[in-house]
């Protein structure tokens, strides 16, 4: 039984199956556009929030590490509620769109990204402060030098929001609607298919996130090796 | 520009209640190498700090001839006591303090590395170099761009003999080229060498403050004395 499915999901991933390709392309589109989004918004102000000690600071990184537990089936309702046709922003109607689905990973991620962002800079700030005041460098020198020194952490950072992003479900369910050919990615139709009975697919779609995610532990091995 | 005499008008400095500096007044006109000596923990490495303007204090303590040190900062560099390296190769954090000094002349680091006889290391990442390598590339970055005024906190305490010769010889053209020099050490015969002035600090107070010369040449307090004979 078990021997059988496998073989089948083998046979349709080997197969290039089409409705499996169209799943992983929109998967990878949606996350690697919602990554993009996050992590251009969120270095910038997790460095920036590990260069300053006020009270202010404090506050933010505090909402930033409480935002990351967030569960995403909660962001997904509160973004559902905002851009449902009777929502403030129901007037840009993109609720069961893709870019619906791109803005709940995105708000996902941030809190992800900055807070992790903001440690890693933290330490290397700790450890270069004394340079970097002694040749008198201005904030945004001073800025770029971390993120610089910091590339490769900073990269293990993005991949741990990629992974998160794209293992998510219940979000991309509820403001995407898991829509055939248009709104369906790989975590939603896993859930999708086991629950009509139609196993195979789904196993092969799990194949391929455990995949994703094996590819990701192995980059971000080798990055801690060279960071 | 003229940097001395520094003037320092009682100078305190506490952390959390403990105090690691103790009302220091200190005047100096003295244009060759100073050196800060005294015990460990006595506070000399928080001493040249606030001198660079790394701890911040309140203006008007610390005068360098007219000048404040927000005035001078841009002039001033520092050899740390463990020195601070930017993950790159040798040459790449030449390059960096080159770059943010804003120098444009060609060749410029290559002509740093030969004249601290550090090829081997150039392109090496100096996480992987030695300790003492490392003092040499940090003592390499702090004469970039032609300083006024160097700090340099025990900047051969690593050293081997020869290599620490060679770097006193570099100490000494600088200083000989007007470059203002405060140096740390607890190594008595090179203080002998190449100092000229010294201040002896304990515990955060100034104990003792005139030229080299007349140093060797006092009766002092047991403290000073156990200091002198075990150096
Ligand atoms: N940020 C700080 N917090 C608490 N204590 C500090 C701090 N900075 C310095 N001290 C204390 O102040 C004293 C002076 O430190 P400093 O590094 O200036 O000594 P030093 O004379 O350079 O000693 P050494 O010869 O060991 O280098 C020490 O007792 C140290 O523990
Ligand atoms: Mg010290």
């Amino acid at each position: 039984m078990l021997i059988n499915i496998l073989e089948t999901a083998f046979n349709l991933i080997i197969s290039l199956n089409k409705d499996l390709f169209e799943i992983i392309s929109l998967s990878l589109k949606v996350t690697i556009s919602a990554l993009i989004i996050a992590v251009s918004i969120s270095i910038p102000i997790g460095a920036f929030l590990a260069l300053y000690k006020n009270k202010f600071q404090s506050f933010l990184v505090l909402i930033s590490n409480t935002l990351m537990g967030m569960p995403p089936v909660v962001l997904g309702l509160l973004i559902y509620t905002l851009v449902s046709k009777k929502g403030i922003f129901g007037f840009l109607d993109i609720l069961y769109t893709p870019s619906a689905m791109i803005l709940a990973q995105t708000l996902l991620i941030i809190p992800i990204v900055i807070s992790l962002t903001y440690e890693e800079i933290y330490k290397k700030n700790k450890e270069y402060n004394l340079l970097l005041i002694s040749l008198n460098l201005s904030n945004f020198s001073k800025l770029k030098t971390l993120i610089y020194e910091c590339r490769y952490a900073l990269l293990t950072v993005a991949l741990t929001g990629f992974g998160r992003a794209s293992a998510e479900v219940g979000a991309v369910m509820i403001v995407g609607g898991n829509i055939n050919h248009f709104t369906r990615v790989m975590t939603t139709a896993i859930a999708f298919e086991t629950s009509k009975g139609s196993i195979e697919l789904a196993v092969a779609l799990g194949l391929i996130l455990l995949l994703i995610s094996l590819i990701i532990t192995i980059i971000i091995k080798s990055l801690r090796k060279i960071s | 520009m003229n940097i001395l005499p520094l003037k320092i008008h009682n100078l305190s400095y506490s952390v959390n209640g403990n105090n690691i500096l103790n009302n220091i007044n200190i005047l100096s006109d003295e244009k060759k190498i100073t050196i800060i000596a005294g015990n460990n923990g006595s506070g000399k490495s928080t001493l040249l700090k606030i001198l660079h303007g790394l701890i911040e204090i309140p203006d008007n303590i610390i005068k360098w001839g007219d000048y404040s040190i927000k005035n001078v900062k841009d002039n001033q560099t520092m050899v740390f006591q463990t020195p601070i390296l930017l993950n790159r190769t040798t040459y790449e954090n030449l390059n960096y303090v080159a770059n943010k000094k804003n120098i444009t002349e060609k060749n410029y680091v290559q002509k740093i590395i030969e004249k601290l006889n550090i090829k081997d290391i150039a392109n090496v990442n100096t996480r992987y170099i030695s300790g003492g390598e490392r003092q040499k590339v940090s003592i390499a970055m702090a004469i970039i761009g032609d300083p006024k005024i160097i700090f340099l906190d025990e900047p051969t305490s690593q050293l081997d003999p020869v290599y620490k010769n060679e770097i006193e010889n570099i100490i000494k053209n600088l200083s000989d080229l007007n470059v203002k020099i405060f140096m740390t050490s607890h190594d008595v015969s090179q203080i002998n060498r190449i100092g000229k002035e010294i201040i002896f600090l304990d515990n955060g107070n100034v104990i003792y403050q005139n030229s080299v010369t007349k140093f060797f040449n006092e009766k002092h307090c047991s403290l000073i004395n156990n200091y002198m004979n075990y150096g």
